[in-house]
């Protein structure tokens, strides 16, 4: 085996598995799958008798990588081609459904505009290599003798969890660096950075099912939050009987904004002072206690008043009312959340203080609000990001510059905005490694364009972002043999690369295939949440493995909470909304046919960019839906579409992410516009997050009616009984759902 | 050939309206969609493209209503009335959103009009079209009061699918050509396996065994979907099925053009049934506080 200079401790923490309480069952290291077997392994699910049965149709279990949530998957497998994804039922993240995105992961993997063979950069223009040399090249670079300074070495990552994550740290440590960056624009680190100072835990698990009422200020937990499909299953449990109630307090209607019984438009940047409104009205009128808060606390709420607040806010005071009634009525069976718009201010670290300070006087805290789970294998942990991953990025630049650096899963050149110069200060980066599926904006700059594997056809651990019931590894195999032979995994990738560093621990392993599998022979039979001893094809058939985890409570700190006001700004008095969208996402998924086909929920544009905005200001401004309109920022300006309805502030403008590529494909390019390329880059207060949703512009009429292709031709119903709406009391009379 | 289907159709239609009851059916496919639970999100469209071989046709196509979605949600911002003439300057109770396939008329108005009866009912209580019978009149389509039918105006094979997005079509139902007219099936390729695979196995195809592919990924599980056959045949050994459960629950049958609802206040109704299209599909009313 080979394994004989490492010891029993090593080689749990080389598996993966070391963390809290993992031993080895037995005392002899694992030797019942050998790498000959483990190959053997690889080309069983390649048998013809089970692989291609001609019309007979064989079923793979999964994960989707199509978001950090992590869900599990089925793929349905005929004559050797992936044909339908569908939600695996046993994983505790989507009990068996799928949101668009993930049922789209196909057209990923079958894209028309898959790089097929490593590339390297010749006079400014690729040119095919061979995977040796493209891996010398990377050794000469990198490399024991390539004299490499680890603090000049940088990776830029989406965020990665499981085994991969471990190893892209072994290699991170092995070249003596620290720069791994992970950068996601739709992310919720300042929400989590809220959730790790006054909970002492960043990612604790809101149980949407168990609240009666839901208050969300700017959290898009339906459509782009944390984890899409886990929290749709459980608002089904929410709107049955007897049924919970939402608010939604937003400058943009996002896809729960949209589901909300009460929708209200806030101007953005006062969601801290709208969060102290109502638990002011909940002190003053419903008698709630206030005296669990620190003094310094108990004065910002008291010090609220109710019309004052209105009027900052643009929320009415019969609004801060009705939601204070729902929440009184039910403390410890409500919830209130924090994310996006509202985050993402230069205040919005305040904001997300200021909606704890209502869970915690509701008693929230505990109750709908749980302690996540303590994941017994620290290495293998999800690591999230966001914009900080990117502007550290930018600062490892500019301090001292760089002299290799590693993309993939983040295509930074098409989400930074262009104020952070990045374009321009990547050219000083003599080597730069793209390992990627496609060609984007960052590869076209990169000096070496690696391609990958797409998901449907490599290895991985998953650890999703946010667990549920129980806290899963999900796996990730390949459910169909790789279209091109010239492609390979990054696991493999990064194994060689450990190897040429470190051949004594890591030569073992033929391939990332045989590594996992070697992995899963050295599971502690103790953390498996059965007590069971998990074997590799156990694992592949359930796709998630339920661990073991610790006990962790949940215990709320305060001490102040400052709720500032946006600056005013008569140049530019509007404030822009780059909105994420459960679809084309951040932009990743705009070279998927079936997404750009899907209209966006909201606006039900297809194929395009459009600027949202409300019926007030498009009177002002003298156009219509359909007419283009220029926004600038102090950045810059772009000329898009407007679509307007009532679902926004008068104060806000909203623009869709994900169009506006540049080199993305045949399906993204030349669309629309990117409005991340126009944001400043203020970051918010109290963190290293970008500010995303507080960049402010002014707007003018560009051009008269332009096409915006749309799907239906009306708005409203005519009078026709198309959807029906009946109160909640009419609800219960049939105990509502079955 | 194909106008003795049409009659035979009619004629199994007309008696079950006049003695009441259902003959010779196999099955009576059937769903019901809470619009309280529907968020919208358009997971079973999605699923349908790729379960269903529908074509993407591209923004031009699509501006031009060629759009080929047999499963659509469609949003309206209709705002409740707040009395005095007072209109909200907002939209205080979000989006209605309603996910629209074929309704599966049993008298559906698509059938009658087909000068080939290339659109007919199946034993299974569906509407089919037979692609291999349609010559593209569009009667059927201009006759759908929910306009839920799509017609293939190009030869969408020839670049819809570039290599290898093809490999991805399913094998169990046809890529359609120009010419013919296509729409929801309830997945009958699904159907189809599964009855095949109970009668195999010699037993009745159990409810729940299989479902169709929207109501599959629905992350809310606001589609059910089943066989209704049982709510009219007692004789029939066909299990009954949670979207009977459904169905009486809220007190919407088929086969009548005014619901007579004890409860006139329960949730479930049918679109535009008042033009006595029989819709196999049941809503259930969104709920909104006021
Ligand atoms: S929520 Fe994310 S992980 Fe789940 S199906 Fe959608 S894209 Fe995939
Ligand atoms: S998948 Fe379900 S929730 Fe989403 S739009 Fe369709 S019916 Fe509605
Ligand atoms: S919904 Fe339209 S296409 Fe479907 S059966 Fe009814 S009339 Fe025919």
């Amino acid at each position: 085996m080979g394994l004989k200079n490492i010891n029993r401790r090593g080689f749990l923490k080389l598996m993966g598995w070391s963390g809290v309480g993992a031993t080895v069952a037995g005392c002899d290291m694992p030797t019942t799958v050998t790498l000959e077997e483990g190959k053997e392994t690889v080309t069983s699910y390649l048998v013809p008798e089970e692989y291609a049965i001609p019309g007979i149709g064989v079923w793979y279990s999964s994960t989707c990588r199509q978001c950090p949530a992590g869900c599990g998957l089925h793929g349905r497998v005929r004559e050797g081609r992936i044909l339908k994804l569908e939600g695996n039922p046993d994983s505790p993240i989507n009990a068996g459904k799928l949101c668009q995105m993930g049922q789209a992961g196909l057209q990923g993997h079958y894209n028309p505009d898959r790089l097929r063979t490593p590339k390297v950069r010749k006079d400014g223009k690729l040119v095919d290599i061979t995977w040796a040399e493209a891996l010398d090249l990377i050794d000469q670079h990198v490399g024991a003798s390539s004299g490499l300074n680890g603090a000049r070495f940088a990776w830029v990552s989406d965020s990665v969890s499981g085994h991969q994550a471990m190893l892209i740290d072994n290699l991170m440590s092995a070249l003596g660096s620290k720069n791994l960056f992970i950068h996601e624009v739709v992310n919720s680190e300042v929400a989590r950075s809220v959730n790790q100072a006054v909970l002492g835990d960043a990612t604790p698990r809101y149980q949407i099912g168990k609240a009666h009422a839901i208050l969300s200020i700017g959290n898009d937990f339906l459509g782009t939050g944390d984890s899409p499909v886990h929290a749709s299953t459980e608002y089904t449990e929410f709107r049955s009987s007897p049924r919970g109630v939402l608010g939604v307090v937003e400058p943009k209607m996002t896809l729960t904004g949209a589901n909300a019984d009460l929708w209200m438009a806030i101007r953005p940047g006062t969601e801290g002072v709208f969060a102290l409104s109502v638990a002011n009205v909940l002190a003053t009128k419903h008698k709630m206690a206030i005296d669990m808060l620190p003094k310094a606390i108990q004065t910002a709420i008291m010090k609220r008043n109710l019309n004052e607040d209105a009027r900052l806010t643009g929320v009415s005071g019969n609004h801060v009312i009705r939601v204070a009634k729902w929440l009184s009525s039910n403390p410890g069976r409500s919830i209130v959340m924090v994310g996006g718009t509202a985050e993402g201010q230069v205040n919005g670290y305040q904001n997300g203080v200021a909606a704890m300070v209502l869970n915690v006087m509701l008693g929230n805290v505990g109750k709908t609000i749980v302690a996540s789970h303590e994941f017994p294998f620290p290495q293998l942990e999800h690591r999230a990001g966001g914009t900080a991953g990117l502007l550290d990025f930018v600062k490892a630049i500019d301090n001292g510059g760089l002299d290799v650096a590693f993309f993939s899963g983040a295509n930074p050149v098409y989400t930074a905005p262009a104020a952070l110069g990045l374009k321009d200060k990547l050219a000083s980066i003599p080597f730069k490694v793209s390992f990627t599926q496609f060609d984007d904006e960052t590869s076209q700059l990169a000096d070496l364009v690696l391609p990958i594997l797409s998901p449907m056809e490599d290895w991985a651990t998953i650890v999703p972002k946010v667990q549920g019931e129980e806290a899963v590894i999900s796996m990730q195999q390949p459910v169909m043999e790789p279209l091109y032979a010239d492609t390979r995994g990054l696991g493999d990738i990064v194994l060689d690369l450990l190897k040429k560093r470190d051949g004594a621990t890591y030569g073992n392993y033929d391939s990332y295939y045989a590594y996992l599998s070697q992995a899963f022979a050295s599971f502690p039979a103790n953390m498996a949440a059965d007590g069971k001893a998990v074997t590799w094809n156990d694992a592949l058939a359930k796709g998630v493995i339920a661990v073991k985890t610790g006990e962790k409570q949940l215990k709320a700190k305060l001490d102040q909470v400052a709720v500032a006001l946006p600056e005013e700004n008569a140049e530019y008095p509007l404030t822009l909304i780059p909105t994420p969208r459960l679809g084309l996402w951040d932009g990743r998924h705009a070279n998927i046919p079936w997404l750009q086909e899907a209209p966006d929920q909201i606006s039900k544009v297809v194929w395009d960019s459009w600027a949202e905005i409300h019926p007030n200001l498009a009177k002002q401004l003298g156009v219509e839906t359909g007419d283009a309109i220029k926004i600038t920022s102090a950045q810059g300006a772009i000329d898009v579409k407007v679509y307007v309805f009532k679902g926004i502030h008068p104060d806000a403008i909203a623009v869709p992410l994900g169009q506006g590529h540049k080199g993305y494909g045949r399906y993204a390019d030349g669309r629309g516009v990117n409005p991340l390329e126009i944001l400043d880059t203020a970051t918010v207060d109290g963190t290293n997050e970008l500010a995303l949703y507080s960049t402010r512009v002014k707007v003018e009429k560009a051009r008269n009616k332009d096409t915006l292709v749309m799907m239906g031709d009306h708005d409203v119903q005519m009078g026709r009984k198309m959807v029906s709406t009946v109160t909640p009391d009419v609800f219960e009379l049939t105990g509502g759902e079955a | 050939m194909s106008l003795q289907n049409l009659l035979q159709d009619w004629s199994r239609y007309r008696r079950g309206r006049e003695e009441g009851g259902f003959h010779n059916y196999e099955h009576m496919w059937g769903m019901s969609i809470d619009l309280n639970l529907c968020i919208g999100c358009n997971a079973c469209s999605v699923a349908c493209y790729a379960e269903n071989n529908l074509a993407v046709v591209g923004k031009d196509k699509y501006e031009k209503h060629q759009a080929m979605h047999w499963m659509r949600i469609e949003r309206y911002w209709d705002e409740p009335d707040l009395g005095e003439g007072r209109v909200s300057e907002y939209q205080q109770h979000g989006a209605s959103f309603l996910p629209m396939n074929c309704q599966q008329c049993n008298a559906a108005t698509c059938e009658p009009v087909c000068p080939v009866a290339a659109t007919y009912h199946t034993p299974d209580g569906l509407n089919a079209q037979v692609y291999n019978r349609c010559i593209g009149s569009r009667y059927c389509s201009n006759n759908c009061p929910y306009r839920l039918r799509y017609f293939n105006f190009y030869s969408y094979y020839e670049d819809s699918w570039p290599e290898p997005l093809n490999l991805q079509l399913n094998p169990d139902l046809s890529v359609r050509d120009k010419g013919v007219m296509e729409k929801c099936t309830f997945c009958i390729q699904r159907i189809r396996v599964a009855k095949d695979k109970a009668q195999r196995e010699h037993r009745v195809l159990q409810d729940g065994e299989f479902t169709t592919a929207c109501a599959q990924t629905c992350p809310t599980s606001a589609i059910v979907f089943g066989d209704m056959l049982k709510m009219y045949d007692p004789n029939s050994t066909n299990p009954s099925s949670k979207v009977i459960e459904l169905w009486e629950k809220h007190q919407v049958e088929l086969g009548v053009t005014e619901q007579e609802k004890h409860n006139p206040k329960i949730r479930g109704y049918r679109v535009l049934e008042h033009l006595n299209t029989d819709p196999c599909i049941m809503f259930l009313d969104r709920v909104r506080e006021v």
